[in-house]
């Protein structure tokens, strides 16, 4: 095992110590804490398929956190508790966003995808905020949480601990899976040089447009477990600040890295925590902080784990 | 003579008041080399752009093997059988040697649409582009990053993943330039080991390139098409000395 590959499982074992850790302290407000965050990781895992491996600039990523946080509030809200359908609607959901947002947006570069993707993200927003049946701007309480016949209550929060965390570690392997496989390599192929692409028969359009909905769907799982996690759900969860914040996720712990979001999602709310704890102005001392990293870790804190930034 | 592979007629494109492309006719038989050559600015990267797909002609049509591959996009084309090379090298930087290759590989095999398996640990893939690095040369080199490659070797990985794709059409746009002399001699004898089994349209300064592997050559000057024919009858012929080649030549 590479010294890489022993740090990350030291992480993943510290991750899994967390709960008993936390009761053994009498600190169970870090149980709710590290699942937030890891909730946050899935989302930043999902956008870094098409960022980090797509070059595609989404600002627009919380549009499916909040699409898949309003499937499983929007079925409560009609009495239809059951886990499995409401995840699996949050999903295919956020997919079906996605395919239309990214049916538009992929087709354009730059900039443009960038404001594509944050307007559309907007009117999402909006659309939230404008309906009254489900709390309008205050949001919506979800009373039940979602139900799995029993197999696991999210009730507990030890239990709902362990599923984000197997659900993080899920997400951030499929992904890896893909961007090895024939179709990530297409993909990361377009990212590094486009025309090459085009003159050897590869039309990038397809391909990213599929990333894109994969993306999608994933993080509207996260948008589910957001749901789940916060028992409440509000249209700020598809404010472009929380765009904003996934991808800095992303650029902070390494684009195109296997454990980069993660560490990302980590690093950002971890430091706003303990900053939040200090100052009511923690913004102030969190902005400089994300310019200096940015600045001196080009390659994101993945990039100082043994082994590099590499993109392997 | 043998029915043309690929045929261009009346080929037009103009930028604003600039014509670039001036009703060009242009043809390729089976296994042939034609050279175009031409001063700077002569549109020679415009034409090959608009045979590779990569421009869209204002007018005329493009015919390959029969069918008419005027409207066809850049990868469409590809995926017929046409392979391009670029004047400023174009590679997929921040992958290996081998990786470019594969990818060349993958882009001619097909089912792309598989998320599960890795690329890399697939014999169908890494098999034949390993053959064709060694073919160009640069079986060495497979596992470099091909941003560290030299120059000449970035050349010639560009032209490894043309053939990867097993093209039945060569685009190849100023394939020794930059070159040194000792790169750009291996390249020549490199493409001159293809004659005959590819058809190759070749744009190309390099004079002593263009003589050793040219079959035919058309010599493009202000759009238009000035003269075409044997090395020896382009040579020859007082209107190309006079606006190309120089009296000296």
């Amino acid at each position: 095992m590479s010294a890489r590959a022993l740090i990350l499982a030291a992480c993943v074992l510290l991750l899994a110590a967390v709960p008993p850790l936390a009761q053994l302290a009498g600190q169970l407000y870090y149980i709710d804490l590290i699942r937030r965050v890891m909730v946050f990781a899935v989302a930043a895992a999902s956008l870094n398929l098409i960022l980090g491996y797509g070059g595609l600039v989404s600002f627009g990523h919380a549009a499916y956190l909040g699409v898949g946080a309003y499937a499983v509030g929007i079925l409560a809200f009609y009495g239809i508790h059951n886990g499995w359908l409401q995840w699996a609607v949050a999903i295919v959901a956020s997919a079906l966003v996605a395919l239309v947002i990214g049916a538009i947006s992929v087709r354009t570069r730059g900039i443009y995808f960038i404001m594509i993707t944050l307007a559309f993200t907007q009117m999402l927003y909006y659309l939230g905020v404008s309906v009254e049946e489900f709390g309008g701007d205050d949001g919506m309480r979800l009373k039940v949480k979602s139900q799995f016949s029993g197999l696991i209550d999210l009730n507990d929060p030890v239990a709902f601990y362990y599923l984000v965390l197997a659900l993080l570690l899920a997400a951030i392997t499929l992904v890896h899976r893909i961007v090895h496989s024939r179709f990530g390599m297409v993909l990361r192929a377009a990212k590094s040089n486009e025309a090459r692409s085009r003159a050897i028969g590869f039309s990038p359009y397809p391909y990213q447009l599929v990333a894109f909905v994969i993306s999608g769907a994933i993080c509207g799982l996260a948008g589910a477990l957001l749901a789940n996690h916060t028992a409440y759900i509000t249209p700020a969860f598809m404010e472009w600040t929380r765009s904003g914040e996934i991808l800095f996720m992303v650029i902070l712990g390494g684009m195109g890295t296997a454990p980069g979001p993660a560490l990302g999602a980590f690093a950002l709310l971890i430091i706003e925590d303990l900053l939040a704890g200090w100052t009511e102005h923690w913004q102030i001392i969190l902005g400089p902080l994300l310019v200096l990293s940015v600045l001196f870790f080009r390659r994101g804190l993945a990039g100082l784990l043994p082994g590099g930034g590499r993109h392997g | 003579m043998a029915e043309a592979i690929l045929d261009a007629r009346g080929l037009r494109k103009s930028f604003g008041a600039l014509v670039a492309t001036d009703g060009v006719d242009l043809d390729l038989r089976e296994g042939e080399t034609h050279a175009i050559i031409g001063p700077n600015g002569a549109g020679k990267t415009t034409l090959i752009s608009q045979l590779a797909g990569n421009l869209r002609p204002d007018a005329g049509s493009i015919r390959f093997a029969g069918e008419d591959v005027t409207r066809l996009s850049a990868p469409q084309r590809a995926r017929r059988g046409f392979a391009r090379s670029f004047q400023i090298t174009s590679i997929y930087r921040d992958f290996t040697a081998l990786d470019n290759v594969a990818l060349a590989v993958q882009a001619h095999a097909g089912h792309n649409f598989r998320f599960w398996r890795p690329a890399r640990a697939q014999r169908s893939l890494r098999d034949p582009a390993r053959a064709v690095l060694e073919e160009v040369g640069l079986g060495a080199r497979a596992d470099v990053l091909a941003a560290n490659l030299a120059h000449g070797e970035q050349r010639q990985l560009e032209v490894a993943m043309a053939l990867a794709t097993r093209p039945r059409l060569l685009l190849l746009d100023e394939p020794v330039a930059g070159m040194g002399l000792e790169e750009s001699q291996r390249m020549v004898q490199f493409l001159s080991g293809l004659k005959g089994r590819r058809s190759i349209i070749l744009v190309e300064h390099d004079m002593d390139a263009v003589f050793t592997l040219a079959d035919r050559i058309s010599v493009l000057v202000y759009g238009r098409i000035i003269a075409s024919g044997a090395p020896a009858e382009v040579r020859a012929n007082p209107e190309v000395r006079r606006a190309y080649l120089g009296e000296e030549a």
